[in-house]
Order: structure tokens, then sequence, then C-alpha cells
């Protein structure tokens, strides 16, 4: 009896927190809108504060781990602005309304989930309690706003750099294109592209125009509905012009030498099944979200046709943003790795409330356990940045740093992200698109 | 002795197109509007040098290449893109003697006497017009005593040289100079084989205009419900397959060997031709994820690939120099090595007169309709993931095929014929060749790894065939390559960066082989009837990709023949390139490439009968077998060139 009582122990708990738990219409404003009773605060901390390795410690609680290091060791230093408003589009957010409480989380940890249809599935404030919250803000992530139902990067400038002297290295010129193909809320169509027999819900599509070794290089990645389903993925080599099919090993390697694997794209481009996903707590830490409008912007790179302006860099090497931070209620996250020949042993998020994004400050630990790089991305708000984002209701990717602590290097982007359906037509999203290039 | 005025008036228009690329970044603004779309020329200019040391044979390349690749987003949804490509390859200038005008030299001939190898001059017979007539009576017979002012010993290597030595076979003299230096032998092959100094120096300033590289317009014409056209129209290469290295579904453009022999990326090499190709582009399916059918109509004039003139740096299995050699036989005669069979384990040499044996037509399909080429391609992904293509082709075979047999005077007895069965007397043909083929390509999770397939069914290429009357077959083959690409972390080469270990087998069956043993040795077809080639490519990425050391690893096992190429990238900045490498042959198979000659081919019967032959007066291979000219074929471009070790730099620049 005791044993029977032992197994069912389990699915009862599975009950309790795939369905005993209801979300409530709370929940959804508070999802949505976490600043409803007002903006967060910490001592000391007002707009126009700068945070160096002077004041640091002051700050320390309201800063990523990631984040507290590299300042400390006197890396950047960084300048806070007021918290604002990142209103998430209206149609997910009453796609989420619409589908309450319809998405159940698998038997186990890492299993599919089911009964998803659109907007955020767990809207509500994660339980300590719960052994399956992190499980579950990591769904949220999945089928979160992140670039909306699709959006263009182009161009998108990487630059890898020597931390220690801030020599470039190399500079990639890119486009980026990501599309949702099913759970869209906003573009058409609504709610999915038909047919769609493998079930793709997402896919990245990338191509290099600079420099000269990599030019025409193409990547193409599909992740499927089935989280038990690998990815695909398809690289292009323009000094080859074939298409060459990736191995699964290949989204953990350093990225055409980059710090980046594609594993890291976006804070985390993986299954949800393969990581293990601890809820660790709520808090409110500095994440760089800005009004890119508002910025000095950079006047070293390529102007652009419609004078749009490039997120400055400066600090050590000139490996980090220059925008502002804001003081954000984020849960804490933490990702370890199922398979035990991962290079990478844990990564902690620091997942805006608001947003649900995984990319502001993110820290990657190395197989020792020992902090091997800090990830930020920088938000621009959709209203302050270009025309065409106006009304977007996402946060606009603006910038990143990929700080490698260990090798002292970094990599770093510079974004013109558009959220234009008109450039992102699926077709882009076929494997035959990359051979028909250059 | 090369003059600067001379060198100077052949480089004008070089240093003119070279002029024109370097210029582009400053007028590209100037370049014309096309179409609505203000979008202005993006041109990028490059240049490369590379430079090669061969052991034995000293500098081996010098090639400046100046690059420029410019497109344009014109209006109304069309694309340009064009790469103009120049080069000048000062190797020979500056190892005349290995490669230029100095090349070659006075030869000498082998005979094989009971007392062991015995050379003479070239030209000097010992069978020659008199020894003929003296022995046998034979007045009207076709020997010569010598060769005259047009066909000096000068300028000459031994055929084969480069990769063996004679040792009792057949050799004949091969011209080795540039065709304005030494126009014996040459003849337009198809983009070789006639060139002068100044082409092969600057290959791609040609009849063909081979400076514009590519110059192509595309655009995709949406037809709605998520179907697309894409249409892409112009001087283009169009790549099927899956496959690194092997040519098994990626035949519809020819391939110019000339340029660095199978050690360049196949995209640099390719010979790009006038295309056009319509894709109609399906999209989903309910049961596929992606579906597309593809015309490919290569509407250019024929051209076969580029084997490399003799004298150059890279003639591809010696080929070159055969026909150059065979060639120079027809129209001037020569002297061939250990020939004539007089007596037992005697065989002299020969001085052939004109028009008797060699290479005489080179048949180039010449551009009509029904020359055009044609292809179609399904490829699709399935539901599972499975991402697969479907080829046919009609197309004219890039290899040249040598119909034998073919008219000649009589050696002996002077005697014209339009036609001597297995008289070494050629034509040069190019066979229209049909495919069908497939490729799929997938992953295997549990090993980490991507495989590729590629399969393909040819009918209609030739072979070389002693066998036969003609001296050659048609026969259907059967190609098919698997790979597997791992990337691995390798901790001493990178932690954070996988090492890519990529294997390949190629496997080619020959159907209808005809091998049979001869009284003297095998006869038929020197071609393996199933062969494997194997390659290892081991890649890794250092310093953020910046340093990137990989070797190659090539072996033929029927040929025991194994090429292994070493080399480090390194991207010294966004814009400068350095790579260093090398590439260095093994071969322990060289006593399994030797064939059947056809000396024993007896086409001049009774005469040609070897000696002591119980059927004297009947034309067929007995089996008399030596390296040259057909082990070539047993030992394969690896095998080929086992003596052409090579170290290299080369540099990139983009300016």
């Amino acid at each position: 009896m005791k044993r029977i009582a032992a197994a069912l122990l389990p699915l009862c708990v599975a009950g309790l927190t795939g369905g005993a738990m209801a979300a409530t219409e709370a929940d959804v404003e508070n999802s949505f809108n976490p600043y409803k009773a007002g903006m967060p605060s910490f001592p000391g901390l007002k707009p126009g504060t700068v945070i160096n390795k002077g004041n640091v410690d002051q700050f320390k609680d309201a800063l990523g781990a990631g984040v507290y290091r590299l300042i400390k060791e006197g890396l950047f230093e960084i300048k806070v602005g007021a918290t604002t408003q990142f209103s998430v589009h209206k149609a997910y957010v009453d796609a989420t309304r619409t589908n309450l409480n319809k998405t159940k989380l698998g038997a186990k940890a890492g299993d599919m989930i089911s009964g998803y249809v659109a907007g955020r599935p767990f809207p509500e404030e994660p339980d300590a309690k719960d052994p399956r919250a992190g499980e579950k803000l990591a769904w949220n992530y999945k089928y979160g706003v992140n670039w909306g139902d699709g959006a263009i990067i182009s161009p998108f400038y990487w630059k890898y750099r020597n931390m220690q002297n801030g020599k470039l290295e190399k500079q990639i010129k890119w486009d980026f294109h990501f599309l949702n193909f099913m759970h869209r809320t906003k573009d058409a169509p609504v709610p999915e592209f038909t047919p769609n027999p493998s079930g793709i819900f997402r896919a990245i599509y990338t191509k290099a125009h600079e420099p000269s070794d990599l030019k025409n290089t193409q990547l193409l990645i599909q992740r499927f509905e089935d989280d038990a389903k690998l990815d695909d993925a398809y690289l292009y080599l323009g000094f080859q012009r074939r298409v060459r099919r990736l191995a699964q090993g290949q989204v953990t390697d350093a990225f055409l030498g980059s710090d980046l694997m594609i594993e890291d794209f976006e804070g985390y481009n993986g299954r949800v099944s393969d990581m293990s996903w601890t809820y660790k707590g709520t808090k409110n830490v500095l994440l760089p979200m800005w009004n890119h409008n508002e910025l000095k912007l950079a006047d070293d790179m390529p102007a652009e046709a419609d004078g749009y302006k490039y997120v400055d860099f400066a600090g050590q090497g000139d490996c980090f943003f220059q925008g502002e931070w804001q003081l954000r209620k984020v849960y804490v996250l933490e990702a370890a790795p199922v398979n035990p020949n991962h290079p990478v042993s844990k990564r902690t998020f620091y997942m805006d409330v608001q947003l649900q994004n995984l990319n502001g400050a993110n820290e990657i630990y190395d197989r020792k356990g020992e902090l091997w790089k800090v990830f930020m991305v920088g938000k621009a708000h959709a209203d302050h940045h270009l025309p065409v984002n106006k009304g977007a209701g996402i946060g606009v990717d603006d910038a990143f740093s990929m700080v490698d602590l260990q090798s002292k290097h970094c990599t770093t982007g510079q974004f013109k992200g558009q959220v234009d359906p008109a450039k992102n037509p699926p077709r882009l999203f076929q494997v035959q698109n990359l051979r028909g290039g250059d | 002795m090369e003059t600067f005025p001379n060198s100077s008036r052949r480089l004008t228009p070089i240093v003119a197109a070279l002029s024109i690329t370097c210029a582009m970044p400053a007028w590209a603004d100037d370049l014309p509007a096309l179409g609505e779309d203000p979008s202005p020329w993006q041109v990028d200019v490059t240049y490369e040098n590379h430079t090669v040391n061969r052991e034995h044979a000293g500098l081996a390349k010098f090639r400046n290449t100046l690059q420029a690749e410019f497109d344009k987003k014109a209006g109304n949804g069309w694309a340009v893109h064009g790469i103009m490509r120049g080069s000048w390859d000062g190797v020979y200038r500056m190892n005349s003697d290995e490669y230029g005008k100095k090349a070659g030299g006075a030869i000498t001939t082998q005979s094989t006497t009971p007392g062991g190898l015995v050379n003479s001059p070239w030209g000097g017979g010992p069978v020659t017009y008199s020894l003929v007539n003296g022995a046998f009576g034979l007045v009207n017979n076709a020997f010569v005593d010598s060769y005259g002012a047009n066909n000096p010993n000068d300028g000459l290597r031994i055929l084969g040289d480069r990769w063996h030595k004679t040792n009792g076979g057949v050799a004949f003299a091969v011209p080795v100079r540039p065709c304005d230096e030494d126009k014996r032998g040459c003849r337009d092959f198809g983009g070789y084989g006639d060139q002068k100094l100044s082409e092969l120096e600057s290959p791609e300033f040609n009849d063909r205009l081979d400076f514009v590289r590519e110059l192509y317009a595309r655009k995709t014409f949406s037809l709605g419900d998520g179907k697309d056209l894409f249409v892409k129209v112009g001087k283009q290469q169009v790549v099927w397959g899956r496959t690194d290295l092997f040519r098994v579904l990626d035949v519809i453009n020819p391939v110019d060997f000339s340029r660095n022999n199978i050690y360049d990326e196949l995209s640099d090499i390719r010979i790009p031709m006038w295309i056009a190709q319509v894709e109609y582009r399906m999209g989903a399916s309910e049961t596929m994820q992606d579906r597309n059918l593809q015309f490919v109509w290569n509407f250019d004039k024929f051209r076969p690939n580029n084997l490399g003139q003799c004298g150059s740096p890279n003639a591809i299995l010696d080929a070159g120099c055969f026909f150059r050699g065979m060639a120079n036989l027809w129209d001037n005669g020569g002297t061939v090595a250990n020939f004539a069979n007089v007596a037992p384990g005697t065989l002299l040499a020969t001085n052939f007169g004109p028009g008797q044996i060699g290479l005489n037509e080179v048949h180039l399909p010449s551009w009509s309709l029904k020359n055009t080429q044609f292809g179609v391609k399904y490829e699709g992904v399935t539901q599972g993931g499975l991402s697969f293509s479907l080829n046919a082709l009609t197309y004219r075979s890039q290899l040249p095929s040598l119909h034998g047999g073919k008219r000649a005077t009589n050696s002996f007895t002077g005697e014209y014929r339009n036609a001597w069965p297995y008289l070494i007397s050629f034509d040069m043909h190019y066979p229209r060749v049909n495919l069908l083929g497939g490729s799929m390509d997938f992953q295997v999770p549990d090993a980490n790894a991507a495989v590729r397939v590629e399969a393909a069914f040819t009918d209609g290429e030739e072979f070389a065939n002693t066998a036969k009357p003609e001296l050659y077959s048609k026969n259907r083959v059967f190609r098919a390559v698997i790979g597997v690409d791992r990337p691995t972390f390798i901790p001493f080469i990178s932690e954070t960066s996988t090492t890519l270990i990529s294997g390949q087998l190629f496997y080619q069956h020959i159907f209808d082989h005809e091998w049979q043993r001869g009284s003297l040795g095998p006869v038929g077809m020197p071609d393996w009837e199933n062969n494997f080639i194997g390659t290892l490519l081991i890649k890794g990425f250092m310093k953020n990709g910046t340093v990137s050391p990989q070797i190659i690893f090539a072996h033929d096992f029927k040929a025991r023949a194994t090429a292994m190429a070493p080399q480090v990238e390194w991207n010294v900045t966004n814009d400068l390139k350095l790579t260093v490498g090398a590439n260095y042959k093994l071969a322990s198979g060289k006593d399994r490439w030797e064939f059947d000659d056809c000396r024993a081919c007896n086409p001049f019967a009774p005469f040609t009968a070897p000696n002591g032959d119980a059927d004297p007066m009947t034309a067929y291979s007995r089996g008399l077998n030596g390296m040259e000219p057909l082990g070539r074929f047993r030992a394969g471009p690896i095998g080929a060139a086992f003596k052409e070790n090579d170290l290299f730099i080369k540099l990139n620049y983009k300016f």
C-alpha cells in the first residue's frame, strides 16, 4: 500500500502543479503589467545613477551576479534609467486571456505540454514550492513574444574583440530573420501557416554579407512544435555553394568562431526538454532596456539610408553597449543541461516578468561550474525605435555583449531590428531558399 | 629570354582589366541604375596571391588574382550578381625552365634488349625507314630515318616522366613549351591544349570571356498560396548533390583542374556556363514540408573539363601530355620507345612518320539546340525531416573519349585506310551521357552526426577498352558517396569550438566491365570495375575562429595511392587571410597501374604481331603492358600526381 501511495505521489504533484493552481484574470494582469502598483525601487538607486567599480557593492542585490562581477572588475559601468512600461502587444495578451488554463504540463519534466493554443501558457506568478515552476517559465519563454510573430534584423553587425586590448578581430554583417509558423497572434495568417506537416513552430534564417570569407553563408534553424523533436539546422557555405545539414552538436559549438553558440541565440535557443529548469525566486534587478532614440548612438558605424544609427559601445575593449539599465521585476531562472557532455553546466537567467524574455543579463557557467560568459542583450522600446516598429508590442533587441571572462574576449552585436512582416516571407525559411542565392 | 617590352605588351590587357576592377569601388556609384530601386551597386574587390613550391620542379605557381564581385538589387524584384576575375601566373616566366619557353629539352628514347634497357637519342630509331626497307624490302614503308626542323629533339619531355620511369614501356616525346613557342601537338581539346604563354599566364582572357566569371539575374515570382517561381538566368554555377570533393551529381558545370588540380574548392574551379534555371517552389503540402521542382537548361556552347595543358604545372592524370604527345605523333610523327618486337625480349624504339598513329581530330560539340544540356531535379523535405533530391540530367561528357582504330597510313606498306581496327589512331569525342540520381541527408542524433548520401547512374560514358577494335566501349556506371559529418570537441585543439570530422566513402561500379587475360597480360578496360576512394577531413577552429588548422586525407583503395593535405588558415584581420599548407602523396600500388598498351594489338598484320605470335594475321590485343598510356586511369588523379608534392602559401586581401 505504501508503494502505491509513493507511486501516486508524483502524479498528485503533477496534477496540483498542472491544474489545481488555476491562473486567474488577475494573474494575467499582473503578468503583463507587473508595475500596476508602482515602479520598483532600490535604496540609493535612481535615474541617472552611474554604477561603477567604486559603488557597485551598494547595488549588488540589484544586479545579476555576472553583471556585478563585470562592474566589480572595472570592465564597464552602467547608467541607470527610469523603469518604463514595455507593454506586450494586445493580441498576445488577449490570446493569453482567451486560452487561460488550457495548457497542461506533461506528466514529467521534459514532456511536451498539451492544450496550448496561443499567448502566454502559464501567466500565473511562479510558486517557489512548485517543483515545475521553472519549467513553466521555460514554456512561457518558448511561446513568448520574443520577436513577435516575425521580424528581421537587417543589418546585424557582430564584432569579435580582444577584451584586453580592444583589437577588433572580425566583423560580420548579417541579416537575421525570425518567423513563428504556429501560435501566431498578430500578423496574418493567425494562428498559423498551413500546411505545416512537420509541425515547425519557429524558424530562424540568417545570411552573412561580410566578411568575404563568410559572404553568403546562410543558416536555417527549424524548431518544432514537438519539443521532443530535435531542431533541424542547415548551413549554406558561400565558399562551397552547398547546403550542409548540421549535426545537432554544432549548436553548442562556438558559432563561426564567435563567443556565442547557436544555443545562446536570443538568450536560449534550444528545446525546453534539453534543460532542467529551476525557478530561484523573484526580485528586482537592473536590466538593459531603453528608448533607442534617446541614446547617444554610435558615430563609427556604416551609415544607413534611413538615417538609423546603432547603439554605441565602450568600456573595456569596447565590449559593452552604452544604453541605460532600468530596475525590472525579474524571475531568476536556472537551466542545467540534461546532457552531461554539454559544455555548459548551468545558465542563469534574469527573466523580465513583463516580456518574459531570457536575454537581459545571463550567466553561463562552464563544466567546472566557473562563470564562463556573461550575455547581455539590451532591449529598446518598440515605440522609440524605427517607425516601422511602433506599436509592435515587443522589446526590440538592440545591442548585445557576450563577454567571455575566461578568455578575456567578447563578441558584440548591433541590431537594426524591424518588425515588418513583408520582409519575412515564409519561403525564406525553406531549405531551398538557401540554395537559390549567390 | 623574355624581354621586358614583350612582357609589357602581353600584360596590357590584364593590367587594363585589373585597373577596371581596382577602380570599381570608386566609380561604383556611376554604374547604370537598373530598375526603380535606388539600392546602390555593392562591389567587393579581393586580391589573392597563391604561391606553390613543388618538390623536384621548384616554383609551380605564382598566381595573382584580382576579383570583383558585384551585386545590385534592381527594380521589380530582380537582382543582378556578377564576378569578374582576372589572374596572372608568374610561374611561366619565373620558372621558365620547367614550365615556360625554356621547358623541356633533348630527350632519349628507350629500347628493350636482351642485354637490358638501352637509351638512344630521340629520332634515331633504331627502327627507321631504312632499317625496315633493308630488312624486309618494304620500300613503301612510312617510317622515317629522322625528323626535320619542324620536329626537332628540343623542348621535349618523355611522356609520363613526371610520375614514372619508362621502364620498358611505351613512351614518346611530348612538347611542353607554350604553343606560341612550340606549336607541335597543339590542339584545342576544349579550352586548353593550344594556349600561348599569355593565355597560360592569364587564362581568363580568352574567347569565352572567362574574366566574366559569373553574371546572372534572378527573381522570385510569387504565385500565391505559398508557391513561388524562382528564375535565375545567366552565366552561373548550378550545384547539385551533397558531397564534398566528389562530383557524382555535381556535373552540370565542367571543372578547371588546371587551376590547382583537385586541391581547390569546387566553387573556385567550376567553369560557369550560360544557364537558365527555373524552380517551381511549391512549399509544404499535407505530407511534405518542402517541395521544389527545378529545371536547368545549360544553353551555353559545350565546354569540357580543363585537364591542363601539357607543360603547365597542373595537368591532371598527365592527360594533357598524353593528348599533346599523341597529336604530335599524328602531325609530325615521332619515336616510340620499346615498340618493335623484332625478337624475343627485344622491343626497339621506332621512328613513326606522320599520319600513322596518334590523335588526329578533336570533335568538340558545336553550339546547336540538340547539343545543349538539360536537367530536372525534384528536391524535398519529408514530414520526418529527410531532405532528398531526385535528379535527371542529359549532358555531354566533360571528359574526352578517344575513339581508336581510325584512319591511318600503314607504317609498313604505306597503304592508307579509313579504319584500322585496334590501331592507336584516335579521334577525340565528348559523348552524350544521361544521368539519373538522387541524394539525401539526415541527422543521426545518437551519434551526433549528419549523414549525406548521393548516388547516380549514368548511361553513355565511354572508357578505354583494348578488347574492342575501336579501343573504347560505352559502359553504364553507378557512383555513390556516403558522407558523415561529426562535430567533436577535441580539447587540445579547442575547448569551445568543435572540430569537424568529416569522412566520405566514394564507390564506383562500371557495368559490363571487360577484363580478360591475354597471352601477354591483361586486356580490356584499365579502369577498375569496382573502386572505393575514402576521404577524411579534420578541421579545427582556434582563436575565435581566426585560426583554422585542417588536414584532408584521400585514399584510392585500388590504386593504393594516398594524398594528405594539411593547411592552416589564419584570418589576420577581417580583410587579410593567410593560408599555409602542403599536399603530399604516397603510392604503394605502382605495380598495379601497368596495363595493356596495345603494342601487341597487331593492327598492321602481320608486321606488328609480337615475335613468335601464333596468330600473326589477326588484329587484337595480346596484352603487352606498361605504365603508358593507360596506367593513368588505374593510378587515378592521386597516383598520377604522386611525385607532385607541393608546399604553398596563399594570401587573400579584400580592399
